[in-house]
C-alpha cells in the first residue's frame, strides 16, 4: 500500500475539464494537452489511444486525471508483441464511462521497464503486479513489484512469448517464504502474525490473508490471491471466437453469474467483428442475465449473513432457497444449473423452454413472491439491531478511495458512486426498460448490503417488462440469431476494451486479433479483482469480525479474481 | 470464577440472615431412595451411603448425558433445520433418529490427533473439565420426585462455583492448544465469562432475597405458592412471573454464559475457526462437544430451578416438567442461534460491564427494597 498522499481529485472537478465535448471525447484536446509526450497514436475500435515513453507515464497519467478527468483507471492490459512490450492503461471517467482513452506504454524488448501509474491509480499496484508476473514487464518504483498469482518461486513469465512450457517448475518447500518466519513484536506493543486462509470458513473460497492482529484488532491485512488462478486469459487465447471461448466466462465468477460472464465476452467479440444482435435475443439475454444477477446477489447477501451471524442460520438457507428458484428458472431457460454456456455470438444458444407460456408463469410466480421474501431479508437482516451495530459505520470505504482503487458495481454504489454500465455504458435491451441504479451513501458494510438487497429488487423489475414483451412478441420475428460467418477473423491489429456490468461490477475483456480465428491477446478486468484491493482500507485498525464482514461485504469471487 | 462465587456467598449470606432458611432436608435425597431400595435401612453406614450415593449419580450423570446424547447429533439438527426451512437427517432410522448412533461411532473412532507442540496435561484436562464441571453441577438440581443428589445449604453458591470451572477448562484449551485462533478463542472465552458472570450471579442473587435461601430445594418451595388465580386457574408463583425482568436478564446472561449467539464470540466459526475446540478431534472434541451441550442443559437446569418452578407442573411428573423445562431453555438457544447475529467482542464487553452488571445491581436494589417494604 502506498503511504502517499491521495492526490486531490476533487480540484478536477471545479476545472473545466479537457477534451470533454457533446459528442464525446475530443482526443485532439487531450493530445494538446499531453503536448510532447504523445509520441504516437492508435485507434481502438473502443477509444483513441496516445502512445508515451515509459518514462512519463505518472505525469501523462496525472494530466488526463487532474486535467481532463479520467478518474476510473478501468484496467491495465500487457502483453507481448515480436518487437516490443506494451502496457495498456484503459482509463475512463466513473461520470461517463463512454468517455474512454487508452494510454499505450511500449517497453523495449531487451529491458522491459515502465514507470509505475500506483501513485496516480492505486489500483495499478495490483494490475501491474500481475502484469509483471505473468508478461514480465518491470514497473520502476513500484512499492511492491512481486508475483501476485503464480507462486513467488516460478520461473519465467508464462504468457511471455519465450516462456518454456515444459520447463519444471519444481522448488523444494524449504525455498518459499515461511510467512510466521518474521517476527511481530515490536518494542511497544507485541503484534501477532496470523495467517487467515487459505482454507478459512471466512475466506470465500481460497484466499489468504496475511494478518498482523494488535490484540483483537487488525494491525496490518495482506491479501495473497492465486490459488484458483486457472490460466483463464491463456485458455480464451487458445480458442476460436466463435464457440470455444464463450464455455469459459461460466468458470470466472461461478455464483450462478455465468451469464453476466458471457455477456462480458460476447459483447467485446460482438463489437469487435461488428456483429449485429437481434432485437428478440437481446430481451432474453437481458431476462436472463438479471436472473443470473440475482443468483449471485442472493449468495452475496447469503453469504455475508453466514459471516456476521456465524453459522448455518435462517437468512443463509432463505437466500438459498430463492436461489434455487432462480437456477430452476434458468435451468429450464439453458440446460444447466451452473456453467451456462447459454449466449453465442450473435444471439443465442436457443430459444425460451416450450410450452412459453408455462415459462412466464413460472416467472411470474417468483416474481410474485419476491416482494415478501425480500421484506423477509429486511426484518432479519437490515432491521436487526444488532445488524446494524455490527455493520453501520464498518469497513468505510470513502468515494475517492473506491475510484482509486477502480472498484466497481455494488461496492462503488455503496459508496455512493452513481456508476452502472447498464445504465452509462448502454448496452443490451437495457435502454428501453424502465429500471433505478441504486446507491448508498452509508459507505460502510450496511449500505453495500442495502444496495444488494436494493438491486434484486430492480432485477425484478428488468425482468417483468422482460417477460411482458416477450410474451407479446410476434411469433415470426422470434429471431435469436443473426447472421455470423463460421470463422471469426476479425481485421489484423484491431484491438478493444468492453466491458459490461456484471454481478460484482466493471468486468471488461480486452481483445487483441491479429487476423487469425483466435485472439492474439484476450485480458479479463474482473471486478472482484479491483475491489478486493480494498481491502485493506477497509480493514485495518478494525477488529477481526470487522476484517471478516468486510470481506464478506465485498462480496468476492475468488474464481474471478485469480481467473 | 471461585472468585465471583465467593463474592456471591458473602453477599448472600447477609440477606440470608433476614430470610429464615426454609429448613429442607439435609443430606443426600436420592441416596436415601436409592438405599431404601437396595434395602440399606434407614440408617445407613458410610459405604453404604457411599455405593448408594454412586448408584444415584450414575443415574443422574447418565440421564444428562443421554439428552445430550439425543440434542448433539440430533435435536439440533432438526431444531436448526426447522427454523431454517430445510429437513435436517431424516435417512437413518425412524426420523433420522439412529444418527446419534452413527454419530457417535464416528466420533469415537477417528482419530485423536494430538498437534506439535501442545501443553500436554492442560491440553488433556481441559476437555474433561468442560464435561465435568456441567456434570457436578447437576448434583444439587431437585430434578422432582426425589431426584436430587445433595441438598447442601448453599446450593445456589455450589452450582455457580462448578459451572465456572469450565473457564477453566476453555482458557487451558485455548492456551495449551498452540495455535492462534485457540489462544484467541480462549482469551475472548475468558473475557466474556467474566464480564457475564457477574451478571448472572447479581440476578441470581434476586431470587435470592425472594426465597430467601441459597438451598435450591428451598428455592423450589418458596416458589410453589399460587400467585394469583384467574378463572379458578391459580398460577404459580415462579418468580419468572414474580420479577420478569430478573428472569430476561438471566436468560440473556446465559446465553452468553453458553456461549451462544448471540454471543458465540469464543467460538465464532467464521472468524477465529471453532477457537479453542479448533485443535481438538475425536474422542477429545466428543468431551468438548458434550461439555458444551450438558453446560446449555445446566443452565436449563439452573433458569427451571431459579425461574421457572423446578419441577413443578401439573398433571405429569415432575422430573418429566423438569426435563421439559430444560429443553425449552435449549430450544432458546437453538432459537438465538438460527436467527441472531453476533456481536463483536468489544460490544460484547460493552454490553455486559456498561449494560447487564448496571441493569443486574439495578434489580438486585430494587428486589431488595420490595421484598424490605413487604416483608
Amino acid at each position: 500500500m502506498s503511504l502517499e498522499d491521495p492526490q486531490d481529485q476533487r480540484g478536477a472537478q471545479d476545472r473545466e475539464l479537457v477534451g470533454v465535448t457533446e459528442e464525446g471525447v475530443d482526443y485532439d484536446a487531450l493530445e494538446d494537452l499531453l503536448g510532447e509526450k504523445v509520441i504516437g497514436r492508435e485507434s481502438h475500435v473502443n477509444a483513441e489511444a496516445f502512445v508515451i515513453r515509459p518514462d512519463e507515464v505518472q505525469d501523462t497519467l496525472f494530466a488526463l486525471r487532474d486535467e481532463a478527468g479520467f478518474d476510473h483507471c478501468s484496467c491495465l492490459t500487457a502483453q507481448e508483441y515480436e518487437d516490443r512490450y506494451e502496457s495498456i492503461y484503459h482509463l475512463k471517467k466513473y461520470d461517463d464511462p463512454t468517455q474512454e482513452v487508452g494510454v499505450v506504454v511500449p517497453t523495449s524488448k531487451r529491458a522491459p521497464r515502465s514507470q509505475t501509474a500506483e501513485p496516480v491509480y492505486r489500483t495499478a499496484d495490483w494490475h501491474e503486479r500481475e502484469a509483471y508476473d505473468l508478461i514480465g514487464i518491470d514497473y520502476d518504483e513500484h512499492p511492491d513489484l512481486r508475483r501476485i498469482l503464480l507462486p513467488e518461486t516460478w520461473q519465467g513469465h508464462p504468457m511471455g512469448m519465450d516462456y518454456n512450457q515444459d520447463q519444471p517448475q519444481v522448488v523444494t518447500f524449504e525455498s518459499h517464504t515461511n510467512p510466521l518466519a518474521e517476527d511481530h513484536k515490536g518494542e511497544e506493543s507485541d503484534t501477532m502474525f496470523i495467517n487467515i486462509g487459505p482454507h478459512h470458513p471466512a475466506t470465500h473460497g481460497v484466499l489468504h490473508l496475511k494478518t498482523v492482529l494488535d490484540g483483537e484488532q487488525v494491525a496490518d491485512v495482506k491479501p495473497d490471491i492465486g490459488y484458483l488462478h486457472r490460466c483463464e486469459e491463456q485458455m480464451a487465447q487458445q480458442g476460436k471466437y466463435r464457440k470455444e471461448i464463450m464455455p469459459y466466462p461460466d468458470r470466472w465468477d461461478y455464483s450462478s453469474a455465468g451469464i453476466l460472464n458471457e455477456w462480458a465476452y460476447a459483447r467485446a467479440a460482438e463489437d469487435l467483428a461488428d456483429i449485429d444482435v437481434p432485437e428478440y435475443a437481446q430481451v432474453v439475454r437481458t431476462m436472463s442475465a438479471e436472473l443470473s444477477r440475482m443468483a449471485g446477489h442472493m449468495l452475496a447477501v447469503g453469504t455475508f449473513a453466514l459471516d456476521v451471524y456465524g453459522d448455518f442460520t435462517a437468512i443463509f438457507q432463505y437466500a438459498f432457497r430463492d436461489r434455487e428458484k432462480i437456477l430452476n428458472l434458468l435451468e429450464d431457460l439453458t440446460g444447466q444449473r451452473l456453467m451456462f454456456n447459454y449466449l453465442r455470438l450473435g444471439g443465442l444458444a436457443w430459444d425460451l423452454p416450450e410450452p412459453r407460456e408455462e415459462y412466464f408463469d413460472t416467472v411470474r410466480d417468483f416474481l410474485d413472491e419476491l416482494p415478501q421474501n425480500v421484506e423477509e431479508y429486511h426484518d432479519l437482516i437490515s432491521s436487526n439491531e444488532i445488524f446494524q451495530i455490527r455493520c453501520v459505520d464498518t469497513g468505510v470505504l470513502e468515494p475517492d478511495v473506491a475510484k482509486s482503487y477502480g472498484a466497481t458495481g455494488p461496492v462503488a454504489r455503496g459508496s455512493g458512486i452513481d456508476y452502472d454500465l447498464r445504465r452509462d455504458d448502454p448496452y443490451g435491451y437495457y435502454p428501453e426498460l424502465d429500471w433505478d441504479v441504486i446507491t448508498e451513501d452509508g459507505c460502510d458494510n450496511y449500505a453495500r448490503v442495502l444496495c444488494r438487497l436494493q438491486e434484486v429488487e430492480q432485477s425484478a423489475r428488468i425482468i417483468e417488462q422482460c417477460v411482458d414483451l416477450l410474451e407479446d412478441w410476434p411469433e415470426e420475428d422470434r429471431e435469436i440469431q443473426s447472421n455470423v460467418p463460421r470463422t471469426l477473423r476479425p481485421d489484423e491489429d484491431a484491438e478493444i476494451y468492453r466491458a459490461v456490468e456484471a454481478a460484482k461490477g466493471e468486468l471488461g475483456i480486452y481483445i487483441r486479433s491479429d487476423g487469425t480465428d483466435k485472439p492474439a491477446r484476450f485480458k479479463i478486468r474482473s471486478p472482484c479483482f479491483s475491489n478486493l484491493q480494498t481491502l485493506p482500507e477497509l480493514s485495518e485498525g478494525e477488529y477481526i469480525p470487522d476484517l471478516v464482514a468486510s470481506l464478506g461485504s465485498l462480496d468476492i469471487i475468488l474464481g474471478e479474481v485469480d481467473r | 470464577m471461585t472468585g465471583t462465587a465467593g463474592t456471591v456467598g458473602e453477599t448472600a449470606s447477609v440477606f440470608l440472615q433476614s430470610g429464615s432458611g426454609q429448613g429442607a432436608t439435609e443430606g443426600a435425597p436420592l441416596a436415601d431412595t436409592v438405599g431404601r431400595l437396595l434395602g440399606f435401612g434407614s440408617n445407613m453406614g458410610p459405604g453404604e451411603t457411599l455405593i448408594a450415593a454412586f448408584i444415584g449419580a450414575f443415574f443422574i450423570g447418565n440421564l444428562m448425558l443421554a439428552m445430550t446424547g439425543v440434542a448433539g447429533p440430533w435435536a439440533k439438527r432438526k431444531i436448526t433445520a426447522a427454523f431454517t426451512d430445510r429437513i435436517a437427517v431424516n435417512r437413518v432410522g425412524p426420523f433420522g433418529l439412529l444418527i446419534i448412533v452413527a454419530d457417535a461411532v464416528r466420533l469415537l473412532s477417528k482419530e485423536l490427533v494430538v498437534p506439535d507442540g501442545v501443553d500436554r496435561p492442560a491440553w488433556d484436562i481441559a476437555p474433561i473439565l468442560m464435561a465435568g464441571s456441567a456434570l457436578l453441577g447437576f448434583a444439587v438440581i431437585p430434578m422432582g420426585n426425589g431426584i436430587q443428589l445433595a441438598d447442601p445449604e448453599t446450593g445456589l453458591v455450589y452450582v455457580f462455583a462448578v459451572s465456572s470451572l469450565a473457564s477453566l477448562g476453555l482458557v487451558a484449551a485455548g492456551y495449551a492448544s498452540n495455535n492462534k485462533y485457540s489462544l484467541l478463542g480462549g482469551l475472548r472465552s475468558i473475557a466474556q465469562n467474566i464480564a457475564y458472570e457477574i451478571p448472572l450471579v447479581i440476578t441470581a442473587a434476586s431470587v435470592v432475597i425472594f426465597a430467601g435461601t441459597l438451598q435450591l430445594s428451598g428455592i423450589v418451595a418458596a416458589q410453589t405458592e399460587p400467585l394469583v388465580t384467574i378463572l379458578g386457574v391459580s398460577i404459580p408463583a415462579w418468580y419468572a412471573f414474580v420479577n420478569p425482568f430478573a428472569f430476561v436478564l438471566f436468560m440473556a446472561a446465559n446465553l452468553a454464559e453458553v456461549g451462544r449467539n448471540p454471543f458465540d464470540i469464543p467460538e465464532a466459526p467464521t472468524e477465529i475457526v471453532a477457537g479453542y475446540q479448533t485443535e481438538y478431534s475425536s474422542v477429545y472434541f466428543v468431551l468438548m462437544y458434550l461439555g458444551e451441550f450438558l453446560h446449555i442443559f445446566l443452565g436449563g437446569a439452573i433458569i427451571a430451578t431459579l425461574f421457572l418452578g423446578g419441577p413443578a407442573g401439573p398433571v405429569l411428573p415432575g422430573i418429566v416438567w423438569f426435563i421439559i423445562k430444560i429443553w425449552a431453555v435449549f430450544l432458546f438457544t437453538q432459537w438465538m442461534r438460527s436467527a441472531i447475529p453476533r456481536v463483536r467482542i468489544d460490544q460484547l464487553i460493552e454490553i455486559g460491564w456498561k449494560g447487564m452488571l448496571v441493569l443486574s445491581f439495578a434489580n438486585l436494589v430494587l428486589t431488595a427494597v420490595i421484598v424490605g417494604l413487604i416483608a
